[in-house]
């Protein structure tokens, strides 16, 4: 099935050693279903928007810097808000959020 | 369109959380709305949709198939020095390809032989090599298949189809944190000629497990 998105493979990539997708023996890890939604959203809106995967890197390894971890946050929740916060930013830079 | 206005249920995506949150309600996450507000509002931007992002979530959650691990196979029939550096130093030849990390870093690969047929389990838990393979079967996770194919690897190969001569050794390779084995399988009679990426093709993933036999015939099923 084509889904026209950048798949798996082509994100975990990009995403590379710096922001790697949570995942538990291979699996991706979504605790909750808006962590999914999270994923699928920012890579149908990366791609849609023509912006580049290691622009959106950047973003997320800051945004995940940036966080101050609070208690009993787990890695998936931590990651998923970074991620939040790393889309809005690739898409509020390009002026798609104004 | 005037989307500021409408009510939470008619946000994207809150349908069908809802739904699926029934059985154990409790108030959305201050981060959960955050993710519906920005999903609404780059559903009005026309950069997502509601069946898009469910089709990249689908797609994700069920495999991102078997593919790097065929290459790396297709590559090995084809070039005899790759073949040779694959078995001496598996993780630095699947780099080669540009494949591997996280868990692909400790890969060993066993090469099928006229004498010697090799599969792989995790008689532990489910490690697998999922950078080269994708994610792993149901079967390979189920206390039947990881018992049984130390117990009797005969029999189990026998129920997936595949009859391995008595005088050929059967060699189980159990899988584990630290060491993640790939099986080489034999290349088929028939592919004479055959181009790398054709090759590839016919590498199924339980080829790669040890599960079954490539053939020239059937084309990979995903």
């Amino acid at each position: 099935m084509s889904t026209g998105a950048s798949d798996l493979a082509t994100v975990d990539q990009a995403l590379g050693a710096d922001a790697p997708l949570p995942r538990a023996n291979g699996e991706l890890v979504f605790e909750e279903p808006w962590q999914g939604r999270a994923l699928g959203m920012g890579v149908v809106a990366i791609d849609r928007a023509g912006a580049s995967w290691s622009d959106f890197r950047r973003h997320l390894a800051a945004a995940i810097a940036a966080r101050a971890p609070s208690e009993g946050e787990s890695y998936a929740d931590a990651y998923y808000a970074a991620w939040l916060d790393a889309l809005e930013a690739l898409l509020g830079e390009r002026g798609l959020l104004d | 369109m005037d989307g500021a206005t409408r009510p939470l249920g008619e946000l994207p995506g809150a349908g069908l959380s809802d739904a699926h949150d029934h059985h154990h309600p409790r108030p959305a996450s201050t981060v959960e709305l955050r993710a519906r507000a920005l999903e609404a509002l780059l559903a009005e931007r026309g950069l997502v949709s509601t069946d898009a992002i469910d089709a990249v979530v689908e797609l994700y959650e069920n495999d991102i198939g078997p593919q790097n691990g065929a290459r790396v196979v297709a590559r090995a029939w084809v070039d005899e020095a790759y073949r040779a550096r694959l078995l001496s130093d598996s993780n630095r030849a699947i780099a080669e390809l540009g494949f591997g990390g996280a868990e692909g870093d400790n890969m060993v690969v066993v090469a099928n032989g006229p004498s010697v047929h090799n599969m792989v389990v995790c008689t532990l838990c489910s490690c697998y090599p999922w950078p080269v393979l994708g994610l792993p079967p149901n079967w390979y996770k189920s206390p039947p298949y990881r018992a049984r194919a130390v117990s009797e690897p005969r029999a189990v190969l026998r129920e997936f189809g595949v009859e391995i001569a008595d005088d050929v050794e059967i060699r189980v390779w159990d899988s584990s944190a630290e060491v993640r084995y790939l099986v080489l399988p034999m290349r088929p009679d028939g592919t004479e000629g055959w181009s790398e990426d054709r090759l590839a093709a016919i590498v199924t993933r339980d080829c790669m497990i040890g599960t079954a036999l490539p053939s020239a015939l059937e084309p990979a099923r995903s």
